[in-house]
C-alpha cells in the first residue's frame, strides 16, 4: 500500500516536471540546433582571409552600380534544407543613376586598356582565388542573393536617410 | 572470388568502432560467410581481446609486412567460428609500421580467398585512418547520438566522400538510450540521420550486456537474447543485401502511459 502510495506520488511529481519542461527547449532541441550550426562552419573550409578576400570583391563589384554601407556588409553561410547557401544581406545606401554608372564602366574599360600590361602579373593570383570559389558550387546561389536583397532593403534605408537628413 | 573489403571508423574514439567490428564479423561469420577481421590500430590493439583471442596471437600485421611470416600464419582462427579469423595489430609499434600500399596489398590477397574483410579503423583522421581505408571499397561510419561524435561523424563522411575508392558508406547508430531519447533530452535516430544525411545499416541499443561480453571475450551477438545482439545480427543480415526492419526500441510503456493511449484511441474511434 505504502509502494502504491509513493509510486502515485512521483507519478503527480513526474507530470508537473513534463509540463514544466515543455515551456523550456529541451537539451535535444538544444544539441540539433548547436549541432547543425557548428557543422556548417565545419562545411565550409574558406579561411577567413578568403572569406575577406570574396567580401572585398563583391563590394568592389557591387559598388559599381549602388552607393552600399560597406561596413554593416553581412556574409555568411547557412543552411537551408540539404543545401548550404551564401547569406548575403547589403544595405543599400542608394541606387546610382545609370549615367553615373555607364560614365563609371567606361572609364573603367579605358583604364583596363590603358594599365593592361602591368596587370598581367597579377592575374596570376586572381585565378587561384577564383578556383577556391569554385569549389563551392553554392557560391553561385550569392549572385541571386546579392540581387534579392537590395531590392528588399532599398526603401527601409532610403527612408532611413531621409530621416537623417 | 571477390570479397568485400568494409573499414569500420568513426572519427571519435569510444564509440563502439572495436565493438562493432567484432559483432559484425561474428554475426556475418556465423551466417556462413568467410571473414577476416584486421585490426589497424597498431599500438593500441584490443580487437583480439573483444573476441577472447589475446592468448593465440603469435604474429602481427606488422610481422607481415615486414616479411617475417605469411599472411596466413599471421590469421588467428577464432575459438568457435572457423570461418572467423583475426589478423591483429602490433602493439609494440606504432602508426607509421604499415603503409597505405601494404594494407591495400594485404586486402587484395585476402580479398582472393575471403567473402568479408572487415578493417577495425583507430580513432583520428592520420595516417591510421589512412592506411585502414586504403584497401576498402566500403564503410560503416560509427556513432552515438552525441554531438561530439555526430560532428566527428560529419567530418569522416567528408573525407570518404573525397576518396574515389569508397563506393558505398552507412551509418551506424550505437549506444541510443531510447528513455532518453522519449524525454527529449537525447537525439533521435532521425535526428541524427537528418543532419548527417547518410543512410543507416544499424540502431544499436545502449546494453550493460556489452560489458559483460567483453569481460568474457565473448561478442554479444552469441547472446540470442540480448537485444543488442540482435540489432548486430541485423546488422549483420543487412550487409549480406537483406531488407530487416529496424528493431522497436521503445520501452514497454507504463501503466499510466497505457491508460493515456488507451483513451487516445477510444478519442480516435469517437
Amino acid at each position: 500500500m505504502k509502494d502504491l502510495f509513493a509510486n502515485l506520488y512521483n507519478k503527480v511529481l513526474s507530470f508537473f516536471h513534463q509540463s514544466e519542461n515543455k515551456d523550456r527547449e529541451s537539451a535535444k532541441d538544444v544539441a540539433c540546433n548547436r549541432l547543425k550550426l557548428v557543422l556548417m562552419q565545419d562545411r565550409t573550409n574558406l579561411s577567413p582571409a578568403i572569406m575577406d578576400r570574396m567580401r572585398n570583391e563583391l563590394i568592389d563589384l557591387l559598388s559599381k552600380y549602388l552607393e552600399l554601407d560597406k561596413e554593416l556588409l553581412d556574409l555568411n553561410f547557412e543552411q537551408e534544407d540539404e543545401q548550404m547557401a551564401l547569406m548575403l544581406s547589403i544595405p543599400v545606401i542608394r541606387a546610382k543613376e545609370e549615367s553615373e554608372i555607364l560614365a563609371l564602366l567606361e572609364a573603367e574599360e579605358a583604364g583596363v586598356n590603358e594599365e593592361e600590361v602591368d596587370e598581367d602579373e597579377e592575374s596570376d593570383e586572381d585565378d587561384n582565388s577564383d578556383d577556391v570559389q569554385e569549389e563551392k558550387e553554392e557560391t553561385d546561389e550569392s549572385e541571386e542573393n546579392a540581387s534579392d536583397t537590395p531590392d528588399e532593403e532599398e526603401p527601409e534605408n532610403d527612408s532611413e536617410e531621409e530621416e537623417e537628413k | 572470388m571477390t570479397g568485400r573489403v568494409i573499414v569500420i571508423t568513426s572519427g571519435k574514439g569510444g564509440v563502439g568502432k572495436t565493438t562493432t567490428s567484432a559483432n559484425i564479423g561474428t554475426a556475418l561469420a556465423k551466417a556462413g560467410n568467410k571473414v577476416v577481421l584486421i585490426d589497424t590500430d597498431i599500438g593500441l590493439r584490443n580487437l583480439d581481446l573483444l573476441l577472447g583471442l589475446e592468448n593465440r596471437i603469435v604474429y602481427t600485421i606488422v610481422d607481415v609486412v615486414e616479411e617475417r611470416c605469411k599472411l596466413k600464419q599471421a590469421l588467428v582462427k577464432d575459438k568457435k567460428n572457423p570461418n572467423l579469423s583475426l589478423l591483429a595489430a602490433a602493439q609494440t609499434r606504432d602508426k607509421t609500421s604499415v603503409s597505405q600500399e601494404q594494407l591495400k596489398d594485404i586486402c587484395d590477397q585476402l580479398k582472393k580467398k575471403y567473402d568479408f574483410i572487415l578493417v577495425d579503423c583507430p580513432a583520428g583522421i592520420e595516417q591510421g585512418f589512412q592506411n585502414a581505408v586504403a584497401g576498402a571499397s566500403e564503410a560503416i561510419v560509427v556513432t552515438t547520438p552525441e554531438m561530439s561524435a555526430v560532428r566527428d561523424a560529419d567530418r569522416i563522411i567528408g573525407l570518404l566522400e573525397a576518396k574515389e575508392e569508397i563506393e558505398s558508406y552507412k551509418l551506424l547508430l550505437n549506444r541510443v538510450r531510447p528513455n532518453l531519447i522519449e524525454s527529449n533530452d537525447m537525439m533521435s535516430v532521425e535526428d541524427v540521420v537528418e543532419i548527417l544525411s547518410a543512410e543507416l545499416i544499424g540502431v544499436i541499443p545502449e546494453d550493460t550486456g556489452i560489458i559483460t561480453s567483453t569481460n568474457k571475450g565473448e561478442p554479444i551477438v552469441n547472446d540470442e537474447t540480448s537485444l543488442a545482439g540482435q540489432a548486430y545480427r541485423n546488422v549483420a543480415k543487412r550487409i549480406m543485401g537483406e531488407d530487416v526492419p529496424f528493431l522497436d526500441l521503445t520501452q514497454p510503456k507504463g501503466f499510466m502511459a497505457k491508460i493515456k493511449n488507451l483513451f487516445t484511441k477510444l478519442k480516435g474511434k469517437v
